[in-house]
């Protein structure tokens, strides 16, 4: 079935996909649609479901109820057959920790069947590909926390899969570490690799093609993240200021402020209409006599689009009062 | 096939590197054997004994030092009352008490029935008996001694006299040296040691997350069980090359049989014991759980069940099908006959046949409850 938005074909098709554990409903009802070739971002608090989601597309969980197709194949009849299409990283390390660089990569390239002629030359690419070719004869248990997740990938790269399903991938990494391995993944993207991704960082949520929100096991916002940052109908206004202490006090209490944010001194103010508020800021902080430096309109970031549609959904759906948060 | 042979060289890479497996698979089976022996196969030697003379005569005397003579009893002290022996009983510095009531050496020479009493500590009966055996014997003895010169004075041959000769000779294991029957027995608990290494390893890659990785590859499921079994046994195999030599140089225990035998059949029970040892890490999720388990499973079995320390013949029926399921039963069979009776395939087959079946079993079952899945 075509995708609305490209015109690919689906490779990841849901349709009302649950899976209870005995005391919890971990995904309830999820539907959707991933074509071929998006980097499908899934975000969402801890315990939306993210994980058990993509354990469920990989294959690792019985489905309770609902259909998913992957890759052409009926999850629940064909998981075997899925599993060949697909590559999976789970959240923690899962390598062998007494295994080389070169051993686990030889170890996955058997369980995938990776014929001996294209092997050598494909796990060379992958090594360099994860910058990890000074490393084939190091312990993986001794790389640092980065090389390992970039060794995981490269794993789960060797059978070269069609879609590749990542549950936070980038979780304990460092900035550094981090950015190398997003450029690995846009380069993947660039190639057609159908990437789903799960990731804590709203960041990474903003270089996705598509994102998925997840609360409470089920899908609320599933959006390009610029529609998603636009749908929240809030804007922001930066205010720097003499006194931010007092000025928090005087902006939080004005109509049409929904948070108030501190980033060291200065305020982002999450409103409902960037221009206007942004003068009745200004005229209330005269008012108050507290000096502006600066006040300017932004629109809001991944970040506070995710916070702000947490906090609506947690008080119930209804429209979110003003907060102070510091 | 491929699928085996990777599983089986990564797991054998894991011994090898990871010390505490490696330590845990090629020395505990030999250590153990070690211990095990020492403890359950030491000799009685050195019982301390208290005498209580009242009789105070040379015969009484002459009586003490042959009972004492050796270093089987040591004479601790020559108490005074029984009070005094009760008290030496109660601290445990005796094990046994000889009392000679006053007509002790009268009785031997009037050829009228001499008194004697024996007092043990009933709380260790192995010493006790031991003394009692011992005293009795001397005793009998020293009468036979004392008559014989009484018959001697009175004109009469007291070998002639002599009714029976009752000699027992025990078959395989001449002068029923325990050892000789309990170390065969101990091998097949000790070569438990590798099932619980394989358990430990399917737990740990449970623990460890290293099976959501591979459940996420399209291994099967028997390949998988093989595979975790094969480096196991050929790791188990130094063990059963060790152990005979240990059984000989230690223990001076005679291999009989053919150790060809030996060595091939432990293979099979090694397969039969490590297919329950990978049933017992699937089953489990910790590795704190693989271990309890497989002491309640292999060990605590092994010891009660598979007729080393207790026949199989005196059991219940129940308990005699119960043991007819662990692998220890047909091994300890084996190693027993090819050890001392030095029999061959034509008398252990069926034990072999057991084996395979259970090993079969075990792995199919394995194979059967361990699920591509999580949670």
């Amino acid at each position: 079935m075509p995708n609305a938005e490209t015109a690919s074909p689906a490779v990841i098709s849901l349709h009302g996909l649950r899976r209870d554990f005995k005391k919890l409903r971990a995904v309830d009802g999820l539907t959707l649609e991933i074509a071929s070739g998006e980097l499908f971002g899934l975000v969402g608090p801890d315990g939306a479901g993210k994980t058990t989601t993509l354990r469920l597309l990989a294959g690792l969980l019985d489905i309770t109820d609902g259909s998913a197709r992957v890759a052409g194949y009926d999850l629940k009849s064909r998981a075997e057959a899925v599993k060949r299409r697909i590559g999976y990283m789970a959240q923690r390390f899962s390598l062998y920790a007494e295994l080389s660089v070169q051993e686990n990569l030889d170890f996955f390239a058997e369980m995938y069947d990776v014929p001996a002629g294209v092997r050598a030359g494909r796990m060379e690419r992958l090594l360099d590909f994860a910058g990890l070719s000074a490393f084939r004869q190091r312990r993986a248990g001794k790389l640092s926390g980065g090389m390992q997740k970039k060794l995981a990938l490269a794993c789960t790269l060797i059978h070269e899969p069609e879609i590749l399903l990542l549950d936070e991938p980038t979780t304990g990494v460092d900035p550094i570490a981090r950015r190398e391995f997003w450029n690995i993944l846009t380069d993947l993207h660039l190639r057609g690799v159908t990437i789903v991704v799960s990731t804590p960082y709203m960041d990474e949520a903003d270089r996705c093609s598509r994102v998925g929100l997840m609360y409470a096991g089920r899908l609320v916002a599933c959006a390009p993240p610029r529609a998603i940052r636009e749908s929240l109908g809030v804007d922001m206004v930066i205010v720097h200021t003499g006194d931010w202490r007092a000025a928090r006090r005087v902006i939080a209490a004005l109509p049409g402020v929904r948070e108030v944010q501190t980033y060291g001194e200065a305020l982002h103010v999450l409103v409902d209409d960037g221009k206007r508020r942004r003068k009745d800021i200004s005229r209330a902080l005269k008012r108050a006599k507290i000096a502006c430096r600066n006040i300017r309109v932004s629109p809001p970031r991944m970040e506070e689009a995710f916070i702000s549609m947490i906090r609506t959904l947690e008080t119930g759906a209804a429209a979110p009062p003003p907060a102070e948060t510091a | 096939m491929k699928h085996i042979l990777a599983v089986a060289r990564k797991e054998f890479r894991h011994i090898v590197r990871d010390r505490s497996t490696l330590f845990l698979v090629l020395f505990t089976p030999t250590l153990l054997l070690v211990f095990m022996a020492y403890a359950l196969t030491a000799d009685i030697h050195h019982v301390a004994i208290a005498v209580l003379d009242y009789d105070r005569s040379p015969a009484a005397r002459a009586f003490i030092q042959q009972i004492t003579a050796g270093d089987d009893l040591d004479l601790y002290t020559q108490a005074v009352s029984f009070d005094e022996l009760d008290r030496l009983l109660l601290e445990g510095k005796i094990k046994a008490a000889v009392v000679l009531a006053p007509g002790f050496s009268r009785s031997l020479l009037t050829l009228k029935g001499v008194p004697l009493q024996v007092i043990i500590d009933g709380t260790e009966p192995e010493s006790g008996a031991f003394a009692v055996d011992h005293i009795a014997r001397r005793a009998e003895a020293f009468v036979a001694q004392a008559l014989g010169a009484q018959l001697e004075a009175r004109g009469l041959d007291a070998a002639a006299l002599t009714p029976l000769d009752v000699r027992v000779r025990a078959w395989f294991n001449p002068g029923l040296k325990p050892r000789n029957d309990i170390i065969p027995g101990l091998i097949s608990i000790v070569m438990g040691m590798p099932a619980l290494s394989v358990a430990l390893a399917i737990a740990h890659e449970r623990e460890h997350g290293t099976l959501e990785q591979l459940m996420a590859t399209p291994i099967g499921r028997a390949e998988l069980m093989i595979g975790k079994i094969l480096p196991y046994l050929l790791v188990g195999l130094v063990n059963v090359a060790l152990i005979p030599a240990l059984a000989i140089s230690l223990f001076h225990i005679s291999l009989n049989g053919s150790f060809a035998l030996f060595f091939a059949l432990s293979a099979v029970f090694l397969f039969s014991i490590l297919g329950m040892g990978v049933l017992i890490g699937v089953l489990v999720r910790t590795q704190a759980a693989a271990l309890a388990l497989s002491f309640l499973l292999i060990f605590y079995p092994g010891f009660f069940l598979t007729g080393i320390f207790f026949p199989l013949a005196s059991m219940p029926e129940e308990a005699r099908m119960e043991a007819m399921f662990l692998p220890g039963t047909p091994y300890a069979a084996i190693t027993r006959g090819i050890f001392l009776p030095a029999v061959g395939l034509d008398v252990l087959w069926p034990y072999v046949a057991m084996l395979i079946f259970q090993g079969a079993v075990f792995t199919g079952l394995a194979a059967l409850f361990f699920r591509k899945k999580l949670g």
